[in-house]
């Protein structure tokens, strides 16, 4: 009769190649990302600097938590964290996985290389420069849109100031910079496609509008759902670099996201302990939300993260 | 046999870039020889590259003090300054000698992170003479105790009120001097085409947001309007107004100007969107014809040119701060602008203050000051009068290269002598008007204009983030229109913000003025 | 680019229905391009835009080739820390782009070996850093504890493993079919000569979008650099573009110019098409292996 552990040793030592080559990666991500889990301590700490002690910081318990949670603005940060978050899967993912199909199905070459080519470019745009072409199209004193505006009779609409065109704005413009990077995965994904199901979906007769239905999507949902299920993970990220450069106090109400407090709060007024247990978190929430919805994702669709 | 190989060739691999990817190993060893000294410092022009490693000065501080500096620029934001000091802090990584801001100083010298430097200011009396008076030494002060070295960072008074001549001459109007009048000009410079260029596409006032401590939303830039309610600055120094001057009445008036120009569209409606660069080309292009804006960003020859090749007959002038309908007026708050030179207490433990102390002592004046503020007598500059003049090609201090060579010029300027002023904003001649400029002119007229002082302002305590989050944003919201400005809503505004912290920040800044002297 | 159609030659009618889709698909392309177009001529004008240009950002993007002033170009280019900026990002993207791949690929497909004992549990331990990611001082605590402040593998040792890549990548090598490495096994292979004979040479394509992803994320980073090496002659591209854009932060001496007579915003976006030059040379190589259109690699849920 096999015992448990017995089984566990023969197949370790069926798979030890396997164990041998995950070893020193593991070792690594141990050090580099569990280290700094613990030096996260400070998040229940009164921590000044490594020069009096992580460990001989007096220990304070939730008290960072808790004025990070009472803050006045607190459900607000909440609120505009998750609809930005929402918003960007909502827009940015189908974007992408429309265009990587738009890619792979358009028969005109010069216009698929040129479309290809100047997708991905904005991605390497900083979201210094960015404002600063968010600017030139949405200045209410002479951007582009407002002078075609203008000419039409209508009033300029001062976008970047104005807190119901704000979240639009930063949906949008996070869609056209990251939708050609991110179809890149996905038309990786489409190439590797069997070509041949294609060929047989043509000899039955389907038409190009079936064949996506029945052939293509689903043979790229996979990716779909892992990029879908890492993306809800960092859900509480809202893409700082973004906001930061983008607002200002007529749209905080808008635009401040958890990520934006916490740099004012902890970073620049040097609180790490409470911008650490921010971080702490929206790591809670980021993880409840990646156990569920894996779950929901094995149960429903046969893919997972685990 | 081969499998054993391949195992032991991927683990290899992996050690081995583990090792390589570690780099060579930092010697950090403390020899009896030169003292190091890190020190991190803000560069004049941080888009030129830091100080080159062939600079004179770390040969002469070897050789007359022993030091082996290693100096290394701050980044250009500031913001980013604090934020690199700070985290450094936090992982007890600071460096031995490094400039900060107020609140930044104030932080580190509550965590101990900084020396207690009260008996160097002895070793260094030159620079104590000509910089370190009694308030500059309070400052820096808790407990009795100073953790810093208060030093200038700026020319006082060196903003001013500026306005198109050419626009009003075209248009018959004389130079306003009431805020009704001023009104009245913007009017005419948004509606009467005061280029004459037959298309409708400049504004009245124009500016951005510029928020300091001690300027607070909508900031730097609209003080003067400000100044005309008498309600410039974040506090109201005197002892008998002592307050926020959100408190007071007239700041509800003030409001409601503010309003009644955003409404007709008299200012430039970028101004809450642009940044520091987009307001200064917008001047250069001539799409306002009133600001506030800084001597030299108006009159240096760098900045003027653009402007001056665009419009040849355009000329700006300073005028005096609009008087109020209470016969108020005021440039802005004035302080003193001081930066603070921290040694962490680390390099103290080391015991490298002295030497630091040195080394801060030779660049406040003769051969330091010389070198740090425009480098080499004859290879970077020569003197005229006793003044240094820039020589002309890359060498000279205002060239490419030999701009490096001056990147420590705020550690050893005192902002204020006139060698300096001189040799920074010369007299010259436009290149396509041909006009006689000069940043030092524009520099003396505006400082005679009416300015509030302030000093002590900018030491004052901050609100919480919070409590500023809620005070800009509702200042923008009744500027927007998102919130209808009644004095009904301005009253539950104020009377919220004081719910949440206004009442207790004023209270914590009249003990601090009080303890300190700050109150006139 | 795409259809591998050697193996049979099958002629099909379009139907009405395809011609319509084929229109659909070309609109949109085209819709994609405008959108994409527009805004990359405003900032590549911008870039060329003359210090006397007066005019709205639409006369802007109509300026003629032949008013283009190449100054920021040549300002930027003569900037002498320009070369050792970008030398020290090509250092930094060179290691970090190769340790990060000796780390992540066997990492990737170790997990994606279905029968591994503990499968799940060491996919969560990967996943758990990766949902709680802690920032700026306690990472900062670390690299300052293993002496790795002013070394360039300060910069992409932190992030040579991305959680994000290696699960895409796990989810890849999930999809090669199971025969070819039963097959190999068959023959003697250990894991590991699996792993180098078979599965990599299939996987180019995800191993080169990969090696893409984590080459960007560290020629991008200004943060780390910013906060890790404090020595002027270490710092990546990124700084010294920072510098460039938020110069105006500092203003006490704007007398002087770094620049001499480009104006400031053709600066920038000058000195955001430099930085980015690099990779617009290395993406058109990589999209190579997109073209050969591989049977196997594909995703298997």
């Amino acid at each position: 009769m096999r015992t448990r552990k017995g089984t566990l040793i023969k197949d370790i030592k069926r798979q030890k190649y396997i164990y041998l080559m995950i070893f020193i990666p593991l070792v690594f991500y141990t050090v580099f990302k569990y280290i700094p889990l613990w030096n996260a301590q400070i998040a229940f700490r009164d921590f000044k600097s490594v020069r009096y002690g992580i460990i001989d910081s007096p220990f304070v318990g939730l008290k960072n938590f808790k004025e990070f949670i009472s803050s006045y603005y607190f459900w607000n940060l909440i609120k505009n964290t998750l609809m930005y978050s929402f918003g960007k899967l909502l827009i940015s993912l189908p974007s992408a996985v429309i265009l990587s199909l738009a890619i792979y199905e358009c028969r005109r070459p010069a216009l698929r290389k040129t479309v290809q080519t100047l997708a991905y470019l904005p991605h390497f745009l900083s979201w210094v420069i960015m404002y600063g072409i968010l600017l030139s199209l949405f200045a209410p004193g002479d951007g582009i849109v407002n002078d075609v505006l203008k000419s039409l009779g209508h009033k300029p609409i001062d976008f970047l100031t104005n807190s119901n065109t704000f979240p639009f704005l930063v949906i949008f413009s996070d869609a056209w910079k990251e939708m050609g990077w991110s179809a890149i995965i996905f038309i990786a994904a489409l190439m590797g496609i069997d070509v041949s199901l294609f060929e047989a979906a043509m000899v039955e007769g389907a038409t190009s509008w079936q064949r996506i239905r029945y052939i293509t999507l689903p043979a790229i949902r996979p990716v779909i759902v892992i990029v879908l299920l890492l993306k809800i993970g960092t859900i509480m990220e809202a893409g700082f670099n973004q906001i930061f450069m983008l607002y200002s106090p007529a749209v905080y109400n808008v635009a401040d996201i958890i990520d934006t407090w916490v740099y004012r709060q902890g970073l620049l007024d040097g609180r790490f302990g409470l911008a650490t247990a921010a971080g702490l978190f929206k790591g809670v929430i980021g993880m409840l939300l990646i156990l569920s919805s894996n779950y929901f994702s094995k149960k429903y669709t046969d893919n997972s993260l685990f | 046999m081969r499998k054993r190989m391949d195992v032991v060739l991927v683990l290899l691999l992996a050690i081995s870039t583990l090792v390589f990817a570690q780099g060579g190993k930092e010697s950090t060893t403390k020899s009896a020889g030169p003292t190091k000294i890190e020190m991190w410092y803000t560069a004049t022009q941080t888009e030129v590259g830091p100080l080159p490693d062939d600079w004179v000065g770390y040969q002469i501080l070897k050789d007359k003090f022993n030091i082996e500096l290693e100096a290394s620029s701050l980044p250009s934001s500031t913001t980013d300054q604090d934020m690199k000091i700070q985290a450094a802090a936090a992982a007890d990584m600071l460096p031995d000698f490094f400039v900060a801001n107020r609140e930044v100083w104030l932080r580190l010298a509550n965590n101990g992170m900084l020396a207690d430097v009260t008996d160097l200011y002895d070793k260094m009396p030159n620079r104590t003479k000509i910089m370190f008076d009694k308030d500059a030494i309070a400052f820096t002060t808790l407990n009795g105790r100073s953790y810093g070295f208060a030093t200038p960072a700026m020319i006082s008074r060196n903003e001013g009120l500026l306005i198109r001549k050419d626009w009003l001459d075209r248009l018959g109007l004389a130079v306003p001097k009431t805020t009704e009048e001023l009104v009245n000009v913007m009017r005419a410079f948004t509606f009467n085409d005061p280029d004459g260029n037959g298309k409708n596409d400049t504004w009245g006032y124009g500016a951005f947001i510029e928020v300091t401590t001690y300027e607070a939303y909508p900031g730097r830039r609209f003080q003067p309007l400000m100044g005309a309610f008498g309600v410039e600055g974040t506090w109201d120094m005197t002892a008998a107004n002592f307050g926020l001057q959100i408190h007071k009445p007239e700041f509800y008036d003030f409001m409601k100007f503010m309003k009644s120009i955003i409404d007709e569209g008299l200012i430039d409606p970028n101004w809450m969107a642009y940044k520091k660069d987009d307001f200064r080309a917008a001047w250069k292009q001539g799409k306002f014809g009133i600001m506030r804006e800084q001597n030299a960003a108006y009159a240096a020859k760098n900045n003027y040119s653009p402007f001056d090749a665009n419009f040849p007959d355009g000329e700006w002038i300073i005028i005096d701060p609009p008087v109020g309908p209470t016969g108020k007026s005021s440039v802005g708050p004035e302080t003193r602008g001081l930066r603070i030179w921290c040694i962490s207490a680390k390099a103290a433990e080391e015991g490298k203050a002295e030497k630091i102390a040195e080394m801060f002592e030779w660049m406040a004046s003769g051969e330091g000051y010389f070198l740090c503020g425009w480098g080499q007598e004859g290879v970077n500059y020569t003197l005229k009068d006793g003044i240094p003049v820039t020589v002309p090609g890359d060498l000279g201090f205002e060239g490419p290269v030999g701009q490096r060579y001056i990147q420590l010029r705020s550690m050893a300027f005192n902002y204020s002598s006139d060698t300096e002023l001189i040799s920074r904003y010369p007299v010259y001649t436009t290149d396509v008007s041909k006009k006689q400029m000069s940043a030092l002119w524009a520099l003396r007229e505006m400082q005679s204009k009416k300015w509030t002082n302030s000093m002590g302002a900018d030491s004052m305590p901050v609100p919480s983030t919070d409590l500023k989050t809620f005070y800009e944003q509702g200042l923008a919201e009744f500027f927007t229109g998102k919130r209808a400005l009644t004095a009904e809503n301005w009253k539950s505004f104020v009377a919220e913000f004081d719910k949440i912290g206004g009442t207790a920040w004023e209270k914590a800044g009249f003990e601090y003025a009080k303890a300190n002297s700050y109150l006139k | 680019m795409k259809h591998n159609s050697s193996k049979t030659s099958v002629t099909v009618k379009l139907t009405g229905s395809d011609k319509v889709f084929n229109v659909v698909v070309n609109v949109f392309m085209v819709f994609i391009l405008l959108v994409l177009a527009i805004p990359l001529w405003s900032t590549i004008t911008l870039s060329f835009r003359p210090a006397t240009f007066i005019g709205t950002y639409i006369e802007g993007m109509a300026l003629p080739p032949w008013r283009w002033s190449f100054a920021a170009y040549e300002a930027l280019l003569g900037n002498n820390g320009f070369i050792l900026a970008f030398m020290n990002s090509f250092k930094i993207i060179t290691q970090g782009v190769a340790v990060a791949l000796l780390l992540t690929i066997p990492l990737a497909y170790g997990l994606s070996v279905k029968n591994l004992r503990g499968r799940k549990w060491i996919t969560l331990f990967v996943i758990v850093p990766y949902v709680f990611n802690v920032g700026l001082v306690p990472t900062y605590i670390l690299i300052a504890k293993l002496k790795l402040v002013n070394h360039l593998s300060s910069i992409y040792l932190p992030m040579a493993i991305g959680t994000y890549n290696c699960l895409i990548m796990k989810s890849f090598f999930e999809g090669i079919p199971n025969e070819l490495k039963e097959s190999a096994h068959i023959d003697g292979c250990n894991d590991v000569q699996v792993l180098i004979r078979i599965i990599l040479p299939l996987s180019k394509a995800i191993i080169m979008t990969i090696g893409l992803y984590y080459g960007v994320a560290f020629w991008n980073d200004y943060f780390h650099p910013m906060l890790y090496l404090n020595k002027d002659n270490l710092r990546p591209l990124p700084i010294l573009l920072r510098n460039i854009l938020m110069a105006a932060g500092m203003n006490e001496f704007v007398e002087a110019s770094a620049f001499g007579e480009a104006p400031i915003e053709a600066i920038k976006a000058a000195s955001v098409f430099m930085s980015a030059i690099p990779m617009i040379i290395v993406y058109p190589f990589i999209q190579k292996y997109f073209t050969k259109g591989t049977l196997l690699g594909s995703v298997k849920g």
